[in-house]
Order: C-alpha cells, then structure tokens, then sequence
C-alpha cells in the first residue's frame, strides 16, 4: 500500500513537472461550454457542461432526468447563471450576482425554473428547496431534436430578450428583461419647449454643406419624436431620447414600430434654450464635432 | 452651454442642471449608482454599476502626455493631445468609458494618453478627452464633466 502510494505520488510529480503544457486538457463527455450576451450593458453571463444524447431518443423522464428529480440544465457541475445587472426572467427579479441553475422536473411540460445562491456545486447534490433560492414555473414545448444541451439568446430586443434551453426534445424559454439605461418616454408637459419645426443644416468642418432639411419635433405616444422633411430612409420617424437635460439621443425604429438602436455616443443633440424656450441644438458626434445644427424656424 | 448657430448666449444649463440633483453624492461616486433621478426632469440618464470615477492624483502634471514628436503619426491628435496635457487635474479625475477593462495601469482617462496612449487609437477616449476640454474650457467643474462624460459614453 505504502509502494503504491510513492508511485502514484512519482507519477504526480512527473506529471505536474515534465508534462505538457495542455496538461489541464481532458476529453470529457460533456464539455464545458458557455453563453454571454449583453444587453444595453448586462451581461449574461452562463456556464454549463454539455452532455450530448449520443443516440438516445429519450432522455426526460429517466434517471436522475426522472419526473420529479432536480437536475442541473448541464452536467458535471451545476450549470451556473451571473447577470451583472438585476434582471427579470419570466417577470421574476433575478438581483446581481451568480446562480448555480436547476430544474425540478415536474412533469414532461412542466419545469421549475430554480436559481440557487450557492453557485459552485455537483450536479449530483441539487440543493433543498429553501428561501433563497428563486423558483420560477416554466413550460416545456416540444422542438426539433437537439443532440447537445444548449442555452442560447436566439432573440434579442433593445431591453431583453428570450432565454432558451434546448435537449433533446425539450424547449424551454425565459422571457429576460434588463434594466434599461435610458428612459425611452419623455413627458408631455416638458416637450412643449422642444416642439416645431426647426432648420436643419448638416456641418462640416465648422461650415454647412448641401441643401437644409427641415426637422419637425413632435410628441406622440408618450415619447418625444422627430422627423425630417425630406425624409431620411434611415431616419424616419425617429425617437429623441434624453441622456441628459436639454441633451438627447436619436433611437431608431423597426418596421414593427420598436427601437432597435440608440445612437450613442455616436450623436448628442445638444439643446439650447433662451427664456426658457429651446431656440437651437447642435449635433456632435463621438469625437465632440459639430456635424449638424438646427434653428427653430419662425 | 452648446455652441450656438443663432449666436444666442449659450447658458450653462444642462450639465449644471443635471449637477445640481447630484450635489449630495461624493464626485467621485457619483455614477456608481443605478438609477440616478426619474423622467420628471430630473437627470434621466441610468449609469449602470462601474468603477466609481478616480480622484485626481495629488501633484499629477500633463508631463507624461504624448508630445507632437511622439504623434508623428497621429498628427490630427496632436491638438487634442495638447488640451488633454494642459488640464491634467480633470482629465486624471475622470473614469474611461472606452470599455478597456480598467487595467491596472491605467488610472484614469490621462492613462489614454501616457505611454502606450490608447487615445491614438480609440474613437471614445478621443471623444471623452475633446468633451472634457471643451466643457473646462466652457468653464465647467470636474463633477459637471463627468456627469456629461457619463451622458454621452456611460
């Protein structure tokens, strides 16, 4: 015994002395794999191993998959989930900070989503209900067949997104929302200093260049909005969003009528009032030049 | 605070305004929080959780700041370079929001513009040094340029 102990000790020392530089390599059957996406600044941070089917049709219901169990959405060790910032998954507050993941298996469509404080654990010793955790019911939907365990964000919008899990047949998808940086609506009865109609003339190197267009400041659904005449195909009718007083940021729409971009730092509609009324603005870009300027029309 | 194509008197508005609902915090935490104010005119901008803004080193000097020399490459930046050089206790005070990382060798956005000089390359740090020159030269405070900074790049 003692023999067999110094020679698993000299393999040790051999390995760790003269082995190679991808000592650390290991062919697992699950392999560690993971997400991240931000969203408007949070990060979506998941790590997980990844188990293949390797030929079996069915999966859930089985096992340590069986109706009933806990089971980490991974292998090896619990899948783990880390936003940077508070999100909201399904409409659940999730706060900053780093979750190992778990579903309760309830039945062949209906999960519990769990997140657990206690991050760092096997996925053989899923951890007892208790109140720290955060249990959110799911459903699951049938999908194509998906051989290897997969978290993905397969859509995205400006302040969230849809949070998907996939193996064999099994789909399951959160509903994440971030908090959002920016507050897209601005109220009515400040916008009335920044409504009409204004010159606009595009600048460069510190003179004005081709014809002026005219911009048009209105106040629709709640958010203040412009729009040139003649149109900008990119433009269009377009979102001013305040990143500070009297300072906005144009947001673009989609064709489904949702901000999918905010230009920024990319261009500051700067405003400036005289009595109290907003008489001109200038546009500068990333690099703080002007490249437009405006002038309320009489 | 804009220059202004009408030649109206700019008034120095926005930014103070926007200081003037964050007097109560410590300038040089004054983005670590959340969400700073509501949309009823107060300062709408949410900064999310980063680095708390340096406070400028004591005695710190624009010395290490790229010369013409040392831009022979970059000449457009040279100006640039020579605003930065000139206010360096605001500059050294300000929180890079280029998405660098935060390496420990660069303390603040005069970081940028020492040494390697990041600022050759990258458009925000460009940005944020013209910004912060342009407000001192306006004559805003460090505590109004970074909340500015923050609007902008943050």
């Amino acid at each position: 015994m003692i023999c067999l102990h110094h020679h698993l000790l000299a393999l040790a020392l051999l390995s760790t002395v003269g082995g190679p530089s991808t000592a650390a390599a290991q062919i697992r059957a699950s392999e560690m794999g993971t997400m991240s996406q931000i969203i408007d600044g949070t990060r979506i941070a998941m790590q997980f191993y990844r188990p293949r089917a390797r030929g079996r049709d069915t999966l859930f219901g089985k096992s340590d998959m069986s109706w009933g169990h806990t089971w980490t959405p991974g292998a090896n060790w619990a899948t783990t989930l880390e936003p940077s910032s508070a999100i909201k998954l399904n409409g659940v507050n999730i706060p900053k900070g780093k979750y190992s993941v778990w579903m309760r298996l309830n039945s062949a469509s209906a999960w519990t989503f769990i997140l657990d404080p206690d991050f760092h654990r096997y996925h053989m010793e899923p951890p007892d209900s208790n109140a720290k955790q955060i249990r959110i019911p799911v459903t699951v939907t049938t999908a194509p067949f998906t051989d290897v365990l997969t978290w993905s964000m397969p859509e995205l919008h400006i302040d969230g997104g849809t949070l998907e899990f996939r193996w064999e047949r099994a789909r399951v998808a959160l509903t994440l929302d971030v908090t959002p940086s920016l507050v897209m609506t601005f109220p009515a009865t400040e916008a009335t200093a920044l409504l009409g109609a204004y010159t606009y003339t595009d600048i460069d190197k510190g003179k004005p260049v081709g014809t002026p267009k005219t911009l048009t400041i209105t106040h629709e659904d709640n958010t203040l909005k412009g729009r040139f005449d003649p149109d900008d195909p990119y433009f269009k009718k377009f979102a001013l969003i305040r990143i500070a007083p009297d300072w906005f940021a144009p947001g673009v729409y989609d064709k489904t009528g949702k901000i999918y971009e905010v230009l920024r730092p990319d261009e500051t509609w700067e405003f400036t009032r005289t009595a109290g009324k907003i008489v001109s603005f200038v546009v500068r870009g990333e690099d703080d030049e002007i490249f437009a300027r405006g002038v309320r029309k009489p | 605070m804009s220059v202004c194509a009408a030649g109206v008197a700019t008034v120095a508005y926005p930014i103070r305004m926007a200081f003037a609902r964050t007097t109560a915090h410590d300038c040089a935490s004054d983005s670590s929080g959340e969400r700073a104010n509501d949309s009823a005119g107060g300062m709408v901008h949410v900064s999310r959780q980063k680095t708390p803004h340096p406070k400028p080193r004591t005695g710190i000097t624009g010395a290490n700041v790229l010369t013409a020399a040392q831009l022979a490459d970059h000449e457009k930046l040279i100006p640039l370079f020579d605003s930065v050089r000139k206010i360096p206790q605001i500059i050294d005070g300000i929180r890079c929001n280029c998405g660098c990382g935060h390496p420990p060798e660069m303390y603040s956005l005069l970081s940028c513009y020492e040494g390697e000089a990041m600022a050759r390359e990258c458009a925000v740090c460009q940005g944020q040094g013209k910004l912060a020159a342009r407000l001192h030269s306006e004559g805003k405070s460090l505590a109004e340029i970074r909340i500015a900074l923050d609007a902008k790049f943050g």
